[in-house]
């Protein structure tokens, strides 16, 4: 029985289809032509004149202070309610669940618009308070699932031998539950850090004048700037920062795989 | 362990994300829905007392051709999404295991880099000066006037380059799972490779296309960013128009109207999902029946 | 054709990679016969029932049914149905419309096709779970609709992968003799391909025993067991003794003396006239053996050889002995056809005398390669293991 050629065709051209706008932008960082439509020579220049950019390391600065933030409050809560669905079973937990899985699948421009209506309502100043908050509350959500499917990766026959060799409630915790979910925490941490430094949408939404992030930037360099190249570079440099990410998240989610 | 002792420690664990949640996430979905009845206020605010009069505004306007291209746009890349990825899930899910990390991380890896820089890297492609076009020149399947940036098949694409990993992923799960003796079971049958495809291998991976509809038709209803990078003036979709009313207009009641239509437009496809997925006791039975 | 028969294999071969799954088998199944396919696994067996079905093409070889070249038919052309060793019933439709896929894909008129499933479901008993989705049914049951969902087809031949391994010990017994119920029933050739010598001798009216690719010996089931023709047949079938030797001379009457390293002058009968000085492989089953405290009397053509006990398992219907016979060690299985509590038995330790007709031993050729290890098995390890070689 012969399988059909279709699969492989497709998938390498979904392949090229994927990667292709990636590599031409790569490559175009390095291009001293302003449009890229042609090959000028190589060069540096569009890094330079990103890297002497101040409004860009200030948006810089803005992403990683509401990453660090939002991935550090989402990890606390997205643990303890991975912890909460996996231990109970109730009508409680039903709807807990419930509220933990839709902001996955709402579109992000409904939950930016609903926050920024809520922000409103509050008569809260937009900026990156807001901002924090509204990161907070999608990661916490991808965390909540990561941390969960590792809960439920793992025999809970470990606890009990723990509790049964005498440790105490939190002996149990801190030398067993943590050390188990240390690489699934640091995945879930990485995948938040990562969401919250990409999101625009959402960010566009609640950010006020004055708490313009590093996609806020991109944007507004993409629809107004005329410094297109700048926008090349600073994509590559993303784009390494991804792939180092990428990279650590599947060491870390392997390293005890057997 | 007492039950009560239980009980608390489960609100113990419960309440963080619960609260949070239910005040930034529940709460908000919801006020949507109120401010829809609330008038503007000039400062781009929410006025005092309740009114229809943003419903009436709203009906005035021509939504129409908005609503249909969303629609149209969002059903579209669904199809072509579901198209590409049938073949590619299938095939990431046979290929020996240590190929399938590496194929796998490839597909993952654009998904993981920034959207925005995704959607600008298009924008350079299909530049009016850009390679794409000056290749198709060349080759001669375009007219140095072709239009391929601001247009509508130019959101079409981005938005299937977009969203193509979230069906690629759910279908390759499931087919992971196939069992293709299945497939060798319906061929030794009687059915053809076509029929052994439609009538064994869909159903069986049924549940990761119904996902993958969904991971793609929701978020691209809600889409905003590409047709406003690479769209043009007239192809506007409903997001394009969200953001319009509340940023230019600075008319949060409108803007709130229209994302309570696009939740509940949202919200449709799910609870259509959810219809078929626990398919009613009487659908069964007629099934029975027709078969014995 | 070389071969005469309903189902034919021609010289066929199949490789995967360098490995020759199948390796130039010709075979001919005879028309309403239960045809077995037994070895241990990756002999090649399922393969060989693979390009029966048309799941895989030969690499070399034809393959005929009836007369007709199929070799190069796809599966859904050949009037040839398959039950899966792991049933592969689609999960998304109930056992009716299951067992109406077949009919269905041939475009059969509705209500015969109604008609058919009805009368599948009653002969496999199933007439009360037809609206149920297979993972609501017992392994027994998926095992019934597998067979009817081929059946219904009218098949010329039925091919049976494995039918029984997914069930348990007491299941699998009855659905064997279902299974022979049914090939009465509908009297369609079936090939059935198995691991387990149990199956494939009560169920079956010829096996072939394969190995690495090749078919050892085809014969019925008591041939293959009260004569293999190789070491390999010997051992997988059933329990024996391997005792290597040397044919010291000819008897008369096609018996041969043999000489075996501590042993006394053996007789074997030698109907191949293997000539003198021939290096042999002398194989014994255990329950063929006797054993007794007092020397038995002498008679023609019978060995009696001194030993002693080394161990002895009591299993209800027999004791399992091995005893030492200089450095070798030889099983002897004891049927108890008398209350066993008023003898003196037989222990550990004691010295007795065992004996065997010279009938009951064949000479085989000495091994080499890979079966060479299968020799080396010592008896106790063949004696221990259920089927000889453990699949």
């Amino acid at each position: 029985m012969r399988r059909s050629r279709w699969p492989p065709v497709v998938t390498a051209a979904v392949l090229v289809f994927l990667w292709l706008p990636i590599a031409v932008l790569a490559a175009n960082s390095f291009n001293r032509s302003r449009f890229g439509s042609s090959w000028e020579g190589l060069s540096l220049r569009w890094y330079r004149a990103l890297l002497a950019d101040a409004d860009t390391w200030r948006a810089l600065r803005n992403s990683l202070v509401v990453g660090v933030g939002a991935t550090l409050t989402s990890l606390a809560l997205g643990t303890s309610a991975a912890v909460a669905l996996h231990r109970h079973r109730s009508r409680l937990q039903r709807l807990h669940y419930a509220l933990v899985y839709s902001p996955l699948v709402v579109p992000d421009l409904l939950m930016g618009m609903s926050l920024l209506v809520l922000f409103v309502a509050l008569g809260a100043d937009l900026g990156l308070g807001t901002v924090y908050l509204a990161h907070t509350t999608f990661c916490v959500s991808y965390v909540a699932m990561v941390v969960l499917a590792r809960l439920q990766d793992f025999d809970p026959s470990i606890l009990e031998a723990a509790r049964d060799l005498g440790a105490g409630r939190w002996t149990v915790v801190r030398r067993v539950l943590l050390p188990l979910l240390a690489p699934g925490l640091a995945a879930a941490g990485l995948l938040a850090f990562t969401l919250s430094i990409d999101d625009f949408v959402i960010t566009f939404f609640v950010a006020g004048p004055g708490a313009t992030t590093l996609p806020v930037r991109v944007y507004s360099m993409i629809k107004h700037s005329r410094n297109l190249p700048a926008i090349n570079a600073l994509s590559v440099l993303m784009l390494a920062a991804t792939f180092t990410a990428v990279r650590a998240s599947r060491r870390l989610l392997q390293e005890d795989r057997p | 362990m007492t039950a009560d002792h239980l009980r608390r420690e489960e609100w113990a664990v419960t309440l963080p994300s619960l609260g949070w949640l239910l005040a930034l996430f529940a709460a908000p979905t919801l006020l949507v829905f109120a401010v829809s009845f609330r008038p503007a206020d000039p400062y781009g605010g929410i006025g005092a007392g309740w009114t229809l009069a943003t419903l009436r505004e709203m009906a005035r306007t021509p939504l129409g051709p908005v609503i249909a291209r969303t629609v149209r746009l969002s059903a579209l890349t669904t199809a072509i999404c579901l198209a590409l990825a049938i073949p590619c899930g299938t095939c990431l899910a046979r290929v020996a295991p240590r190929r399938q990390a590496v194929l796998l991380l490839l597909v993952v890896v654009p998904f993981w880099t920034s959207f925005l820089i995704r959607v600008f890297a298009w924008r350079m492609l299909l530049h009016p000066e850009g390679p794409l076009k000056r290749v198709l020149v060349t080759v001669g399947l375009a007219d140095p006037h072709t239009q391929l940036l601001y247009s509508e098949p130019a959101v079409l694409l981005v938005m299937v380059y977009t969203f193509l990993p979230f069906a690629i992923l759910p279908i390759y799960a499931a087919a992971e799972k196939f069992d293709l003796a299945l497939l060798e079971a319906a061929r030794d049958l009687g059915a053809g490779p076509w029929g052994a495809f439609v009538k064994v291998f869909l159903p069986g991976i049924g549940r990761g296309v119904l996902t993958a509809t969904l991971m793609v038709l929701i978020p691209a209803l809600g889409s905003y960013v590409i047709p406003d990078l690479v769209g043009g003036p007239g192809q506007d979709m409903l997001g394009n128009r969200i953001a319009q009313r509340a940023f230019s207009d600075r008319n949060l009641p409108q803007a709130s109207a229209l994302s309570a239509a696009l939740t509940l437009a949202a919200l449709a496809p799910m609870a259509l999902a959810a219809l078929v997925q626990r398919r009613p006791p009487a659908l069964e039975a007629a099934a029975r029946k027709e078969a014995a | 054709m070389a071969t005469d028969g309903f189902l034919i294999f021609e010289n066929v071969t199949k490789r995967f990679g360098a490995h020759a799954a199948v390796d130039g088998v010709s075979v001919g199944v005879q028309k309403g016969e239960v045809f077995s396919l037994l070895g241990p696994s990756g002999c090649g067996k399922t393969t060989l029932l693979r390009i029966a079905a048309g799941l895989e093409t030969p690499d070399e070889g034809r393959v005929w049914l009836d007369g007709e070249d199929i070799t190069d038919l796809p599966p859904e052309r050949r009037r040839v149905n398959t039950v899966f060793q792991n049933y592969a019933l689609f999960p998304h439709l109930t056992v009716a419309e299951n067992i109406a896929f077949g009919p269905r894909a041939a475009g059969w008129p509705r209500a015969r096709i109604r008609e058919e499933v009805d009368r599948m479901l009653a002969l496999v008993q199933l007439t009360d779970q037809a609206g149920k989705k297979p993972r609501m049914l017992s392994g027994g049951q998926k095992q019934r609709v597998a067979i009817a969902r081929a059946l219904i087809n009218q098949p010329r031949v039925l091919l049976l992968d494995e039918p029984l391994a997914a069930l348990d010990l007491k299941l699998r017994q009855r659905m064997l003799v279902e299974l022979d119920l049914i090939h009465d029933e509908v009297g369609i050739t079936f090939v059935y391909v198995t691991h387990d010598q149990g199956e494939a001798m009560g169920l079956s009216d010829r096996i072939a025993v394969m190995n690495r690719g090749r078919i050892e010996q085809i014969g019925r089931p008591a041939e293959i067991y009260e004569a293999p023709r190789t070491g390999f047949v010997a051992a997988f079938i059933g329990d024996t003794n391997f005792l290597e030797g040397r044919v010291e001379e000819h008897l008369g009457d096609n018996y041969c003396r043999l000489g075996v390293e501590g042993f006394p002058d053996i007789e074997c009968f030698n109907d191949t006239g293997r000539p003198p000085g021939e290096p042999v492989c002398l194989s014994v089953r255990p329950e063929k053996i006797r054993i007794s405290r007092e020397r038995p009397e002498p008679a023609p053509h019978v060995n009696v050889v001194p030993a002693r006990v080394a161990d002895a398992i009591y299993l209800g219907t027999h004791t399992r002995f091995w005893v030492r016979v200089g450095r070798h060690r030889v099983a002897v299985w004891q049927p108890h056809a008398r209350f066993l509590l008023d003898e003196r038995p037989i222990r550990w330790g004691d010295e007795v005398w065992i004996s065997w007709h010279g009938d009951d031993g064949f000479m085989l050729e000495r091994f080499s390669g890979a079966d060479a290890a299968l020799v080396a098995t010592p008896p106790e390890r063949i004696g221990a293991a259920n089927g000889g070689v453990a699949p």
